[in-house]
């Protein structure tokens, strides 16, 4: 058919515009990235070449590719194209954890006012409930990432996950494995057995064999179920059962070195497939993680909140040079990585929690302090993808691949590296530069604004307590005093980043001192988070303030 | 003289709480080229003696101007003339005075998590789960002489969690302080805190049971049944298995194993005499329910913890064959502690009852020595009756009396080197050895001036911790 020229022009308009006006595979699924540096990661460098993308997959890839008629070209002279990155540790669309309104004792008031999940839901799958707002897919995709695992981040059975793209919109359809491991960690309900570090592994133990049994039950009641009583179903151990199995990876959540140590502990004693997820002190407990496999995250901790008794020691002021021992600390911190890698220990890097924004450069900091930094590729692309037990399909630039790239002008793990786009699923998405900062280089994060008098109801153990606080701010400090039937106490060491507020108080029971740390999150007038409670566990709080 | 900065603060409040004299002046510490994160751990030497020092020995008398020859961590000879073999590592107890590592049988200063109070029965819980390794108050008990403590359990719950019997490894990671020989154990608790009695209605808090001390011996009892039953069921399946196994006739199908519950597990130990007891306690007639409790179901009190009512009943505690584990003068902080005398140590030592002094606190711990002094000045027990109190009586209520608590050949060498006799008031820790190798030297720790200089330079830290008593 023979086309007037007028109707050309208006094709050939539409085709020229269509990738700026929305990135959408119902134009053409099908792109040529020419030119290209390409860092396959399993199959080394490519210093010129193709990769060609077809519904999503990576059709070809090397130096002499031949490019189909229908394909859109890009030409990436100057570019390198890495496989997008993969984070095992997100929460990206799950709702917060519940505070439940009860409390107390085990009671039936207690059953009802806790609603949605508590952190002891082994049966959980986060596939199901997924809910991502593109708004908060797009900052995690700028920093380079493809596919991220999503889990909840609280709880002692927290449920098993999902390996979700970063698409703009994701649905359970969209879900690349779910079920991929069981999320483990250590932190209690609220006002209920068990509350405590003690109580926690104390249930994970029993749990273990319980899911044991059941699987020897299920077992021969499948071969042989004449003549004996039924198994009886039990959601929460039915999901554990593949786990004791060695079958579904458990992912335990453990980061400072005494966490790491128990972590390990479990798995020995029930014979897991355990990856020990954040090992933020690793380097600590290289002996426990000889031959294990860990997700290790870049979120470093406060060298003050490192764990250890030299460490703690080191950090005491009025010692002298404290500057030099805070320094030397954050250096074995970021160096963590680089000692596991040198102990020979598998590990995957993953955000833990960074913010986005600083997620390269803080795997930078990680390279900078002794990693290859083709180790540091590697661990954010194929090993992670092995974790998930998706290698065959993710985490390199290989022909049938899932076509998850990056896009940047020099290597991307490099200090100037500045990605211009990632392809999720074959999607492109362009990653516009970030905004400059701020003349005078400020930092561009607003604290929170918390002054005021604020109602908080705080969840623990020991049961529902109403608290009033009142806080006045300086910068991103606060200070002030809460007040409850247990007396007022004294807000140290308040501080806000962002929209994040941290704080202590002490709290004299009865000759003890107990000392709270707070973390809430602000959002205008109101604030959610948790605290800690030393030897009392942990609980969860909801706050309003009052205007 | 490297690690002087590190160590400098945990000793500020210890130093300076047991009022000892100055120092004798130490020589020129050179503070500024101390490396950052040094880990100053002791090497442990295969062959140590301590000579020419003062030895009480917790079990045949005191030895003067004797010498403790150490092998591969064990007392290999202790007396007047021991030849000291070519290599060994010697340590000059001149004018010292050498006590077998202080036992502390009553401690919370190694555990992330102390109490699961959710329920008031947690058999199922263990401190050996969630023990730490960096508590300042293990340095400072070590910095005292203590070298084994009993990490226990809180009092809120019946039936707490399983103990941790520990020795201080200071600088080591968390798993090198299980002591290894000590068998298992548990806490219990009566009374006050259990029936929580003092921390009153919470509004919206279903209270939890017991209630009243009625309750506690109900839930006592119940436990107990629970566990026989649970401990039948268990070998209703054995038997079964024997019986398939020998081909028996009438023998059913392959028999189900019973569900495993880690409770009635720990419950059961208890039963068969294979975890001890450790009781909280206070007044006479709970300790009498209790020790009616364990008889009723075949089971043996290892130690009533506190026990500040026990000179009343020290007769039925020595029958039972039950230590108590007390206070040297602590009293009056609650309704329950109100009867406590400072002779109950003495009184009921007298009466046959091995008798030990604890602290449950990381301040108490640092001079137990000082308490186990008191039941000499009230009451009148002997000197060697008193080292025991801290030591060997301790030893035997963990189950650990074979293997150390005094200067013996064979046992574990702990030891706490003293600057003078460890009652006299100005006497202090020089050392503290565990298995030979020396885990604190006061040489090498701060001297007072250091620590002085710092406390004018900075604000007094707040750490200390304690139990609920």
């Amino acid at each position: 058919m023979r086309l007037t020229p007028a109707v050309r022009a208006l094709s050939l308009a539409a085709a020229f515009l269509a990738p700026t006006a929305s990135p959408l595979r119902a134009q053409s699924d099908t792109w040529a990235l020419t030119n290209a540096r390409i860092q396959t990661v399993t199959k080394g460098v490519i210093d010129k070449g193709t990769i060609l993308i077809r519904k999503g997959l990576i059709e070809a890839v090397g130096p002499a590719v031949t490019i189909p008629a229908d394909a859109r070209v890009m030409d990436l002279a100057g570019k390198t194209v890495s496989p997008s990155l993969i984070d095992l540790t997100s929460a990206l669309g799950l709702a917060a954890p519940t505070t439940g309104g009860g409390g107390g004792g085990p009671g039936a008031a207690t059953q009802q006012a806790q609603s949605g999940p508590r952190g002891l839901e082994p049966e959980r799958d986060v596939a199901r409930e997924l809910k991502v707002p593109p708004a908060d897919v797009k900052p995690i995709r700028d920093a380079g990432i493809g596919v991220v695992l999503v889990a909840p981040s609280r709880g002692l059975f927290r449920g098993m996950s999902a390996l979700v793209p970063l698409r703009d919109s994701v649905a359970e359809a969209d879900v690349i494995k779910p079920q991929v491991a069981m999320h483990i960690g250590y932190q209690g309900v609220s006002g209920d057995y068990p509350g405590t570090l003690l109580g926690v592994i104390a249930y994970q133990r029993q749990a273990l064999y319980d899911a044991q049994r059941q699987g020897a039950l299920l077992d021969r009641y499948r071969t042989a179920p004449r003549g004996i009583a039924r198994p009886e179903h039990d959601p929460g151990i039915d999901a554990l059962v593949p786990v004791v199995r060695g079958q579904k990876p458990a992912f335990i959540e453990a980061s400072n070195e005494n966490e790491i140590r128990r972590s390990v502990r479990l798995a020995k004693e029930f014979n897991l497939k355990a990856t020990v997820v954040g090992a933020t002190e690793g380097f600590l407990a290289l002996d426990a993680l000889a031959g294990r496999q860990a997700v290790v995250s870049v979120n470093y901790p406060q060298p003050t909140a490192t764990t250890g008794w030299s460490y703690r020691l080191s950090q005491r002021r009025g010692l002298n040079d404290s500057a030099a021992a805070t320094g030397e600390v954050q250096k074995r911190l970021e160096g963590n990585a680089a000692a596991l890698n040198t102990a020979g220990v598998k590990f995957a890097l993953a955000s833990g929690g960074t913010r986005p924004s600083d997620f390269l450069g803080n795997v930078r900091k990680a390279i900078a302090a002794g990693l290859p930094a083709g180790v540091a590729l590697e661990a954010l692309t194929i090993r992670p993808a092995e974790f998930a037990g998706v290698d065959q399909i993710l985490g390199s630039i290989e022909a049938g691949k899932i076509a998850n790239l990056v896009v940047s002008n020099g290597d991307l793990l490099a200090d100037s590296a500045k990605i211009s786009a990632v392809f999720v699923d074959g999607i492109r998405y362009a990653v516009a530069p970030p905004p400059a900062r701020p003349a005078g280089g400020g930092n561009a994060v607003v604290a929170a604004q918390v002054a005021g008098i604020w109602t908080m109801t705080l969840t623990s153990p020991q049961g529902p307590l109403e608290i009033t606080m009142t806080l006045t701010q300086s910068g991103s400090t606060f200070s002030g005093s809460m007040a409850s039937q247990m007396g007022t106490m004294e807000i140290t060491g308040g501080e806000i980043s962002g929209r994040i507020a941290t704080w202590t108080t002490i709290l004299q029971v009865g000759g003890q001192s107990i000392t709270i740390n707070y973390r809430g999150e602000v959002d205008n007038n109101r604030m959610t988070g948790s605290a800690e409670l030393g030897n009392f566990g942990s609980g969860t709080f909801t706050a309003e303030k009052k205007p | 003289m490297k690690r002087l900065g590190f160590l400098a603060l945990p000793l500020v409040t210890g130093v300076l709480a047991a009022q000892t004299p100055a120092a004798p002046a130490p020589a020129a510490r050179d503070t500024s080229r101390q490396p950052v994160l040094s880990t100053p751990i002791p090497a442990a030497g295969t062959l140590v003696a301590v000579t020419n020092a003062t030895i009480i020995t917790a079990t045949h008398g005191t030895i003067e101007k004797g010498t403790v020859l150490i092998r591969n961590g064990k007392i290999a000879a202790v007396g007047k003339d021991i030849a000291v073999p070519a290599g060994a590592q010697i340590i000059d107890g001149t004018g010292k005075y050498v006590m077998p590592g202080i036992i502390d049988a009553h401690s919370h200063s190694s555990g992330e998590a102390i109490n699961e109070g959710s329920r008031s029965v947690t058999a199922q819980a263990r401190m050996e789960d969630v023990l730490r390794e960096d508590a300042i108050g293990l340095y400072r008990s070590l910095a005292g002489g203590v070298t084994t403590l009993n990490i226990l359990h809180g009092s809120a719950n019946t039936i707490g969690g399983q103990n941790a019997t520990v020795k201080i490894r200071w600088g080591l990671p968390v798993d090198s302080l299980l002591f290894a020989g000590a068998p298992p154990g548990i806490k219990f608790a009566l009374g006050e805190n259990v029936r929580q009695t003092n921390i009153g209605n919470i509004p919206g808090r279903t209270p939890r049971y017991p209630r009243t001390r009625m309750g506690v011996e109900e839930l006592l009892r119940e436990s107990f049944t629970r566990a026989k039953e649970y401990q039948a069921e268990w070998k209703a399946y054995e038997d079964a298995k024997t019986l398939r196994r020998k081909g028996a006739k009438n023998a059913d199908a392959e028999p189900i194993p019973p569900k495993r519950d880690l409770q009635l597990d720990a419950l059961v130990e208890i039963l068969e005499g294979k975890r001890l007891v450790h009781a909280h306690s206070y007044r006479s007639d709970e300790i009498l329910m209790l020790l009616k409790v364990a008889k009723d179901f075949g089971f043996r009190i290892a130690s009533l913890q506190h026990v500040l009512e026990g000179y009343k009943v020290a007769d039925e505690i020595a029958a039972a064959n039950t230590g108590a584990s007390t206070f040297a003068d602590n009293w009056a902080y609650k309704l329950e502690a109100f009867d406590a005398i400072p002779f109950n140590a003495a009184l009921m030592a007298e009466r046959g009852v091995k008798v030990s002094i604890n602290s449950d606190s990381d301040e108490r711990a640092r001079r137990l020595y000082q308490e186990a002094a008191k039941a000499m000045k009230y009451g009148g027990a002997s000197e060697e009756e008193a080292i025991r109190m801290i030591t060997l009586n301790a030893a035997w209520q963990l189950g650990v009396d074979k293997l150390t608590g005094s200067i013996d050949i064979g046992k574990d060498a702990d030891l706490a080197i003293f600057s003078g006799h460890p009652f006299a008031p100005a006497s202090r820790v020089e050392m503290t050895l565990i298995d030979g190798r020396v885990f604190f030297d006061r040489n090498k720790a701060p001297t007072l001036e250091y620590l002085i200089e710092l406390m004018k330079r900075r604000p007094r830290a707040n750490t200390t911790s304690e139990g609920a008593q």
